[in-house]
């Protein structure tokens, strides 16, 4: 291989944050024109080492050689001077303003070295959209746009730079499989433009839609690089977590189940809001003992508020809604839970966790009774400890300590401390929301394994959920939400991948 | 009780470093204008402590400052941004006053307790209107406890002007308790308020609610995440009002007590802007109850000291001002070294 045609070369990074390695020896090559995959699992080290290349954090040891010359990255502005662009997974765009003012923001062209030129920068703008392909109006405020079209913004203003070397992290995190899908297409896109992409991400089917070539990190060590196309996604999981992976779900027994009486009964719940628009149309489903039904659907067809309504979040303005056969339709979030009610929400950091509070306090949370944190009506600290240390162990929550803000883990370990909370409480009704978005593989096992086990214990379980992979994997039977709407409740074994992508569009399956 | 000390501890180190780099910073300042510097700064901090007298007068004004201090944090913990401290202030320290000189006739036994009780309810009373507004309106509360200051602050001089005023005396000041209602001073110490002890036991007591209850920490659940506190089940609008009812009422308390045991009537300017002060002090404390004792304490010494001062040295007393500014600054910058996470 000869260096002429690699553009970045990573050789030993390490980096510490106090006595915690986050990275211990990473090095990788990366090729010009090429979409190279950086895999790993949460914690694995893969934000560190772009937060390095986009000079947020410098590297305790190693070096970068970036077009064949050694350079130090001292800020994220050096970082866009040598000609990386970073998009980060959380946006930083100002909703008010236009897209060429997002991309322009800080560095607007000047008439007369004073004035901002609009019309020059609405312009660039329009260049550089329609040079991509990327079906943007640079005049509309960035709040009137879906979150994938956030993502492209972010793109142009890396792309706006010269950014020769353009990284992202996790992007596909926040977008609904449609928005994956055209992400895909303009990654293919800037490669043919000649641009380097550096693609971060944990979730093995984007690893083989979009590149070229992959590198696995796990415990901040580059395990193997491979040419995508000679590898499977198994052989990936392996090098990422370290063992051989099987997502086992229920659907693959096979096995004929017994369930038990409804515990959750929906009838013909709906939900306006103050516009007067339906949210959830009628809606009509029950889940039994030991059931776990899924509810698919792309993003923002009713499912956030399907799951409001139930956990008595939210008013329903027809209906009712029965928990083990009492009416909760009008009971409060507290009351439903008493009744035996757990949440999951599809959010962690807006409603799942209290990011500034200790993991100890989160996990302690709804469980101050039950967990016995409690004597002569005083917390008992020490209690709160041993409690949360019981949890982390047995989650798995890596790099957490009791006392440690949960907003310094990872993701997918916030998740982890969110499921763990809620679960202790062994509800008989379990809803949960995208419980593996941003999640890994290991993770992922870990997760669907503690759903199946509660539903074997006889809980109920429902399962919102825009990944087809984790409704078909999990359920007994499988609903699809379009525009508010239940569109159809079909038993596992007779619904397949087709006729469930159909309803997501919004196909009414014909008599069966 | 280990914890309980280790726990303090943590709480008063970043104050007390920044009163320290005040203060060393301060006297920088002081040595460039004045003649007897070292003389200026005794005067500020020490003078309290020449006599017992000057000690009182320390004591009474540390005793509001820490109550308002941890009304504020009661509300702040709670995720309201109360500003209306110097209103619950005189909001108890009327109702008091009130029923102090109205029902004169009642036996003290009955008579101090529902002084005390209506002064904390007016309080209670102006944190629950906010509250209310905020919680079933979404009405922004720092335009409603800021405005409400205003009000009170208008309605008591009107009070004091025309309904209780003390015919025979000058200014604005009210008719005086019946001795017999008189918080007793402090054992041994002629002039103090007893009210310190109270302030401090209430300090600990609001350090265990918020941090040893379960009640306390779904507070600071609803105070950091709205969201969250409602989706674990957390009665949220009940415990913002709670806290709301409490911050007020501890603002009443601190009215309440001044003229129990303070000034034994109504005086309207009794307060050098306790309300304002009070805020800062929580806030410098980060809001902490424990720490909020500390710089209750130590604005009380330089406000008391600053008086001293000014009359022995030719430092005017408005170095105090420019003392907590340099404080405001230390504190609320934090240092990081470079390169370390945020």
């Amino acid at each position: 291989m000869n260096d002429q045609d690699e553009i970045l070369k990573l050789s030993a990074i390490a980096k510490m944050f106090g006595d915690k390695a986050a990275l211990k020896h990473v090095d990788i090559r990366v090729r010009r024109g090429e979409v190279h995959v950086i895999c790993g699992e949460n914690g694995a080290g893969k934000s560190t080492l772009m937060n390095i290349l986009a000079g947020i954090h410098q590297p305790d040891a190693g070096t970068i050689n970036l077009n064949g010359k050694d350079v130090t990255i001292a800020d994220p502005i050096a970082a866009s001077r040598l000609g990386i662009g970073m998009v980060h997974q959380h946006f930083a765009l100002v909703p008010s303003m236009s897209v060429a003012e997002n991309v322009f923001l800080g560095r607007h062209p000047r008439r007369f070295g004073l004035f901002s030129d609009r019309h020059a920068m609405v312009e660039r703008t329009r260049e550089l959209i329609d040079r991509y392909g990327f079906g943007l109006d640079p005049e509309t405020p960035v709040r009137n746009l879906s979150v994938g079209q956030r993502q492209r913004v972010e793109i142009l203003k890396a792309l706006a730079f010269d950014a020769e070397l353009l990284i992202l992290d996790e992007p596909t995190a926040v977008l609904t499989p449609p928005e994956v899908d055209e992400l895909i297409e303009v990654i293919a896109g800037l490669r043919q433009r000649g641009r380097t992409i550096l693609f971060i991400t944990h979730k093995l089917r984007e690893v083989k839609a979009v590149s070229d070539r992959v590198t696995v990190i796990r415990h901040g060590e580059s395990i193997s690089t491979y040419p995508t196309a000679t590898v499977s996604e198994a052989d990936i999981a392996r090098d990422m977590v370290g063992r051989n992976v099987f997502l086992v779900g229920r659907g693959n027994e096979g096995r004929p189940r017994d369930f038990g009486a409804p515990v959750l009964s929906l009838n013909n719940v709906s939900v306006t809001d103050a516009s007067g628009r339906l949210l959830l149309n009628d809606v009509s489903f029950a889940v039994r003992a030991g059931e776990i039904v899924g509810i698919a659907g792309v993003d923002g067809n009713g499912q956030t508020e399907l799951a409001e309504a139930i956990v008595g979040l939210i008013d329903i303005q027809a209906g009712t809604i029965e928990l083990a056969g009492k009416d909760i339709t009008t009971a409060t979030v507290p009351v439903r839970q008493q009744a035996g009610m757990g949440f999951v929400p599809e959010d962690r950091l807006d409603r799942g966790l209290s990011v500034t509070m200790s993991i100890a306090e989160n996990l302690a949370a709804s469980n101050y009774q039950r967990a016995g944190l409690e004597s002569h009506g005083l917390v008992v600290k020490s209690r709160c400890t041993a409690f949360a240390e019981e949890k982390i162990a047995e989650f798995d929550v890596r790099g957490a300590r009791p006392a440690m803000p949960v907003g310094w883990l990872s993701g997918g370990n916030m998740q982890k401390v969110v499921i763990a909370r809620e679960l202790n409480r062994d509800p008989a009704l379990l809803v949960i929301c995208q419980p593996t978005r941003g999640l890994d593989i290991g993770a992922a096992e870990f997760i669907y394994a503690r759903i199946m086990a509660a539903a074997d214990r006889g809980r109920a379980v429902l399962l919102i959920s825009s990944e087809l992979s984790e409704i078909f994997a999990l359920s007994d039977r499988i609903g699809v939400m379009y525009s508010g709407q239940l569109l159809d409740m079909l038993e596992r074994t007779r619904a397949d991948e087709v006729t469930i992508g159909a309803l997501m569009n919004g196909a009414r399956i014909e008599a069966a | 009780m280990r914890e309980l000390v280790l726990d303090c501890l943590r709480a008063v180190r970043a104050p007390l470093t920044a009163i320290l780099l005040t203060l060393a910073l301060g006297f920088v300042l002081v040595s460039a204008i004045a003649d007897d510097p070292v003389r200026a700064y005794r005067d500020l901090l020490l003078a309290n402590f020449d006599s017992l007298g000057n000690f009182a007068l320390f004591l009474n004004r540390a005793t509001p400052l820490t109550l308002i201090a941890l009304g504020v944090i009661f509300s702040f913990r709670a995720g309201i941004f109360n500003v209306g401290g110097e209103g619950q202030l005189y909001a108890g320290a009327i109702a008091t006053t009130i029923v102090g000189v109205t029902f004169t006739s009642l036996p003290a036994l009955l008579l101090f307790p529902l002084a005390l009780i209506a002064g904390i309810l007016a309080g209670a009373l102006l944190g629950w209107i906010p509250a209310v507004l905020k919680v079933r309106f979404a009405v922004d509360e720092v335009v409603t406890t800021l405005m409400l200051n205003i009000i009170v602050l208008l309605f008591t001089s009107y009070l004091a002007n025309q309904v209780i005023r003390d015919p025979t005396s000058y200014g604005a000041v009210s008719r005086v308790l019946p001795e017999a209602i008189w918080l007793p001073a402090l054992p041994g110490m002629r002039g103090a308020t007893s009210g310190i002890v109270i302030a401090v036991v209430l300090a600990c007591l609001t350090w265990v609610v918020l941090f040893r209850t379960e009640w306390g920490a779904q507070l600071r659940a609803a105070g950091t995440n709205l969201r969250f506190a409602r989706s674990v089940g957390i009665p949220a609008d009940r415990r913002i009002i709670t806290a709301m009812l409490i911050a007020g009422g501890f603002g009443g308390l601190a009215g309440t007590l001044y003229v129990l045991g303070i000034g034994h009537r109504f005086e309207q300017n009794f307060s050098p802007d306790y309300g304002l002060v009070g805020l800062t002090c929580a806030l410098l404390a980060r809001i902490h109850p424990i720490g909020a004792l500390a710089t209750a304490i130590f604005y009380a010494m330089m406000i008391n000291g600053s008086a001293y001062m000014q009359i022995s040295t030719d430092v005017p007393r408005s170095l105090v001002d420019l003392l907590t500014g340099l404080l405001v600054l230390l504190m609320t910058a934090r240092l990081t070294r470079k390169g370390q996470r945020a």
